[in-house]
């Protein structure tokens, strides 16, 4: 550990433990509080990888979350920020995006380059010729920045996620976060406390000794308070409405990182403030660093930044980092004081500063350059916010505009300077006025929240905010000296580049941060947002003020996307049958959000058996709506297109919706079981839109309606019974039904005891064109009726069929199903619902729609279709064409070989001109081969009579 | 019937954590009816719970407003005939018995609100949900209702859903319920690897 220095005195490694780890393969050791970075400087490496486009060799800069030149690879995680993350024993570490090694870099050829790579130099190289982009693509790739993901090797897990509701969310613990969240939390507020560095203090952590004690100091008064809740190496990402804020904490024992979705009371903004780099010549060659790096390097983790030292200083940090470096042992050679009027013109050096040329002529041989020449204000969560930070030239940096809503305040160095103490005590008003403000806003939410008891304690007055604000110290403007250097050393962009843009006329801030990706990377613009703007001014010839900012938006610093993800919750619903379906080799069918048994190994011989014999399918999915009260049948008129009123008791009927445009949007059968009680059933995808359908109509347009609708979908279970030996079957099982056809004909209901379970609903109805009966059974009994079914019918043929066999079924009987054989322009006459459609009702929905579509004689006809050649069958959604040509004329909705014919069988919409029976058409396959089939007398394949369903 | 035994959707009975601090049950079997009653009925004046609300009655069973003019009524096993029996019907009346139709979990412990929180978006403080309260709200994307039903002194929330969901919420629940110790059974994981 060559650079590793005696014990600082806020050293934060623990000496005792020393962490293994490798460094592009070689063994290396650090300490336990390290950052890899800094354990990677005290063993003496200065260059940590390249940089984007130049591959320029890069070292550390400012030392912390935001350094530029720190992404690293860990094992097989890309893009670790070094500079923040937390040494670990065994980490693998490695260079990122280099080749073949990170000495010697064929990418580095782009230095060379360089004159014809500026900015838009892909919009303008890659456009022609065309023919060639695939190519370009290919070769683009091999020069994509960033580091490499293992993901079919990656033990990563599943990331995770919470809710918070604080009363006061505080972004920032230094001084005057640590302040207002102690303030508000003594004032009786809940507060979450969101520190982006893993200890608290900001930046007296790497103060002097009455910094750092009293960074300890505060925070333990925050760790202790039980009103507070302190969350470290956690980013407050983004501020949305109403104070919807996103945390991503990144440190916790259950995942690698978390979102915390917080939705405060009132938000202190307080981040602090973060240094900016000077643009010169070579200033981003290793060993040009920022004062707070040297600080941060010297005091947390006690590592010599180098040997001999050039300091150019604008302010209080510089001229601490000169008395840090020289107690570090750093030779300073010379220290330039800004306000002086002096400065740094170039560095020179390769893989390390060599020579410092200064304003004043001198040429100084130094391998370290430390610049303290001022602060961006991460005003990040006040433009999400809405505010539009104004430049203030005489403290040299941005301020909040004051626009800002009364839920969000801003604490600390975002609003001016100040001692310590000054820092503490500006938090301390914002927080006791940011907890007024919530616990005056929580007394509300608790008196107005029907589930809460109301409030025992009285409604905070409301506090004026008289707060003083901090002073705003004079700084000068240190931007740019007389050379170029780079401005955003994330994407590589120099302020030559940003000169460039402003000539070519992109001399908006806004265009050109589109036009050379100038903040645009991992950093955000925290570091480069400023020098941007102040390059833009200068070449424009214009003052700074009047350039205007770039709007920052969510996240505040890049996030991963596992976080954004969390845990997953995709639900999936199942029946009460499910479990048995599984266990006899079920293939399982998604069907939105239903799992469901597709077939059992052999659909085809599946509907056969239930041609023959007798079937069970769980059709539980159905949606099914218990309506109650006197007006239920108004209800059915209003949503049905046939007539409801008449409908007897013990019957059933068959209905189709239509929606205000005249399309088909639903169907089902709904059966009346008492006077003032029926059962509905809808389309497995449309029980949900129906419900809220129904409630919609009765809670907002017929309200004076006595109509109760109750979704009972997943309480019933539904197994239908199916095939010319389903009544012996039920004859054995139902205790209480007369199940002959004359007491239980085609079209009826009837309530009764299956296999001993009580009040389960039977209805005779034929989706598959057998003898069937649908039986509704409550569903924590379902198990038990279907493995009775079974056993019972063992000697009739009883059998369980999946959902392919049941669609090939229906298929056969020529039943279309809504969203499959209609589509979002379907009318009623597409579908070929016929006498079912009362055009003589005075109200239903849809209806003048329904008036106009049976006057047109242009709409498409849903029609039976068989192809010529019966070993074919054409895939849906394969279009029926005109002839030869490829004037579309139809398309095939349903297709299935039929093991009852033998035979290809279809379901298509066509055109009227080619809807009637035998009409020849044809069909234009998905190999491109056109075959012919003839359209047919009925929908139904077999038995269109339905001689098999009424017996 | 009495042998016909209820099947839950959810069979893996009651979990805890070593430490105890969360508890996660199947409450599928309690006795669940809803009653709709429009105001001035006999039934709405009997149940007398305000929207957002439960309480005991004289039977013990737990009585909650669950929306404007909607009650649920959740009893002990088997108790539904009883309880459906109790409600008057004069008047725009339904009652229903749910039992079958809404799987229910019972969340348990000094760490209950904070497992739940992983995955609801409510304000789930006792001063926002106090014991007894009564409310409506999505649970790891599952539509549920709920009633703050603390037990022995702990906190304790009755949670149930459309039967169809009860397992994918008991999963995504226990999922939760993992931060502080619950060991989920082999097979129920939200994120198999």
């Amino acid at each position: 550990m060559s650079n590793r220095l005696p014990t600082q005195p806020g050293e934060v490694i623990d000496r005792s433990k020393s962490l293994s780890f490798t460094w592009n393969g070689r063994a290396v050791t650090g300490f336990e509080g390290d950052t890899i970075a800094s354990a990677l400087a005290a063993n003496g490496v200065d260059v940590f990888g390249r940089s984007m486009k130049y591959h320029r060799k890069r070292g550390i800069m400012t030392a912390d979350h935001w350094d530029p030149n720190l992404f690293l690879q860990v094992g097989d995680e890309p893009n670790v920020r070094a500079g923040s993350r937390k040494l670990q024993a065994g980490m693998v570490v490695s260079t990122q995006n280099v080749w073949p090694s990170l000495k010697f870099d064929l990418a580095a050829a782009n230095q060379l380059l360089g004159r014809f790579l500026s900015s838009g130099f892909y919009y303008k190289t890659f456009m022609r010729p065309r023919f060639l982009w695939p190519l370009y693509q290919k070769v683009l790739r091999k020069f994509a920045p960033g580091g490499e993901i293992h993901w079919k090797t990656s033990k990563h897990g599943a990331y995770d996620k919470r809710y918070a509701h604080p009363d006061v969310l505080v972004a920032g613990g230094g001084p005057a976060g640590m302040g207002a969240a102690l303030a508000a939390a003594d004032s009786g507020a809940r507060v979450m406390l969101v520190e982006h560095y893993t200890e608290l203090g900001g930046h007296l952590r790497w103060g002097d000794d009455a910094q750092r004690a009293r960074a300890a100091e505060l925070g333990s008064a925050c760790e202790a308070h039980p009103n507070v809740e302190v969350l470290v190496d956690s980013t407050v990402t983004g501020r949305y409405d109403h104070n919807w804020i996103a945390v991503n904490q990144r440190s916790h024992p259950i995942a690698p990182e978390r979102l915390v979705k917080a939705r405060a009371g009132v938000m202190v903004v307080a981040p602090g403030l973060i240094e900016r780099p000077y643009v010169f010549a070579g200033n981003d060659t290793p060993g040009v660093l920022l004062a707070g790096a040297a600080r941060r390097l010297i005091n947390l983790y006690a590592v010599r930044p180098g040997e001999k030292a050039v300091v150019m200083t604008a302010n209080e940090e510089g001229d601490a980092a000169v008395a840090d470096l020289d107690r570090a042992g750093v030779e300073v050679v010379a220290v330039l004081d800004a306000r002086k009027g002096e400065g740094i013109v170039s560095v020179e050096g390769k893989g390390r500063v060599t020579k410092v040329t200064t304003t004043d002529g001198r040429t100084l041989s130094a391998d370290t350059v430390v610049t303290a020449t001022g602060w961006t204000a991460p005003t990040s969560l006040l433009n999400m916010a809405g505010d539009r930070p104004i430049y203030d030239p005489s403290a040299a940096r941005y301020f909040s505009s004051g626009d800002l809503p009364p839920n969000l305040l801003v604490a600390g160095g975002v609003d001016g300077d100040g001692s310590t103490d000054d820092l503490e005590a500006h938090g301390r008003a914002t927080g006791a006025l940011a907890a007024n403000r919530a616990l005056r806003r929580r007394h509300d939410r608790v008196s107005q929240t029907a589930r809460a008891n109301p409030p025992t304690w009285e409604k905070p007055t409301e506090m004026a905010d008289d707060r003083t604000p901090l002073a705003r110290s004079a700084h000068p403007e240190c931007y740019r000296s007389s050379t170029h250097g780079m401005v955003d050393f994330s994407e590589d962009v120099s302020s030559k580049d940003l000169v460039q843009a402003s000539k070519e006329g992109f001399d908006s801030i806004e265009l050109m941060k589109r036009y050379t990706t100038v903040t645009m990377g991992p950093a955000q613009g925290k570091l480069e947002t400023v020098n941007a703007a102040a390059v833009l001014a200068d070449a424009n010839q214009v003052a700074m003020a009047d350039i205007g900012t770039t709007v920052w938006r969510p996240p505040y610093s890049p996030i991963s996307l596992g976080a954004l993800a969390g845990r997953i919750h995709e639900p999936v619903r199942r029946s009460a049958l499910q479990d048995w379906h599984e266990a006899h080799g079920a293939s399982p069918l998604l069907a939105g959000q239903w799992i469901r048994p597709d077939h059992y190994g052999d659909a085809m011989a599946e509907a056969t058996n239930v041609r023959s014999n007798v079937g069970l399918i769980d059709v539980t999915p159905l949606g099914k709506l218990d309506l109650r009260g006197p007006d239920v049948p108004k209800l059915l008129e209003l949503v049905y297109v046939n007539k409801w009123q008449k409908l007897e008791v013990g019957r059933v009927r068959y209905g189709t919706m239509v929606a205000e445009d005249g399309v088909v949007s639903d169907d089902g059968v709904t059966g009346r079981l008492g006077e003032n009680h029926w059962l509905m059933t809808t389309t497995s995808s449309g029980a949900g839109a129906v419900w809220e359908m129904l409630e919609d109509w009765l809670q907002t347009y017929k309200p004076e309606w006595d109509v109760h609708v109750t979704a009972v979908t997943g309480g019933l279970t539904s197994i239908n019974v199916a095939g010319p030996n389903s009544r012996t079957l039920l004859d054995r099982l139902v205790e209480d039904v007369d199940l002959s056809a004359e007491a239980f004909p085609y079209f009826s209901v009837r309530t009764g005891a299956v296999a001993g379970v009580q009040n389960c609903i039977i209805w005779r109805i034929g989706f598959t064109g057998e003898l069937s009966y649908e039986i509704h059974v409550p569903s924590g009994h379902a198990l038990h009726v279907w493995e009775a079914l079974l056993e019972t019918g063992a000697d009739l043929g009883c059998a369980p069929f999946g959902v392919e066999a049941q669609r090939i079924l229906r298929l056969e009987k020529g039943h279309y199903i809504v969203g499959q054989d209609t589509d979002g322009l379907s009318k009623a006459p597409t579908a070929g619902l016929g006498g079912l459609v009362k055009l003589d009702k005075t109200d239903t929905l849809g209806l003048p729609e329904l008036k106009h579509a049976y006057e047109r004689d242009d709409l498409p006809i849903l029609v039976g279709i068989q192809t010529v050649d019966g070993t074919i069958v054409p895939e849906e959604a394969a279009q029926i064409v005109d002839g030869d040509s490829n004037r579309i004329m139809g398309r095939i909705t349903s297709s299935r070989m039929s093991p009852t014919l033998g035979r290809s069988i279809c379901l298509g919409q066509v055109d009227p001109s080619l809807s009637a029976a035998g009409t020849e058409i044809t069909v234009l396959m998905a190999d491109g081969k056109r075959i012919k089939a003839t359209v047919q007398e009925h929908h139904a394949h077999v038995d269109h009579e339905g001689a098999r369903q009424r017996v | 019937m009495s042998e016909i035994t209820m099947q839950s959707p959810v069979d893996v009975g009651s979990i805890s954590a070593s430490d105890g601090s969360v508890t996660l049950s199947d409450a599928y079997a309690t006795t669940k009816v809803q009653v709709r009653a429009a105001t001035g009925t006999a039934a709405a004046a009997t149940l007398d719970v305000p929207y957002g609300s439960s309480t005991r009655n004289v039977d013990g069973d737990l009585v909650c407003g669950t929306r404007p003019d909607e009650w649920t009524i959740y009893g002990n096993p088997g108790r539904s005939a009883a309880i459906v029996a109790s409600v008057p019907t004069e008047g725009f009346v339904t009652v229903i018995d749910i039992t079958h139709g809404r799987a229910m979990l019972r969340v348990t412990g000094s760490n209950a609100t904070a497992a739940l929180s992983k995955i609801c978006n409510l304000d789930l403080s006792d001063e926002l949900t106090p014991n007894g309260a009564v409310f409506s709200g999505s649970l790891g994307s599952v539509s549920c209702d709920w009633v703050r039903a603390d037990e022995g002194g702990e906190t304790s929330f009755l949670i149930s859903c459309e039967r169809s969901f009860g397992k994918f919420l008991f999963i995504a629940v226990a999922d939760a319920c993992t931060e502080f110790g619950l060991s989920v059974p082999r097979g129920w994981e939200l994120h198999p690897h």
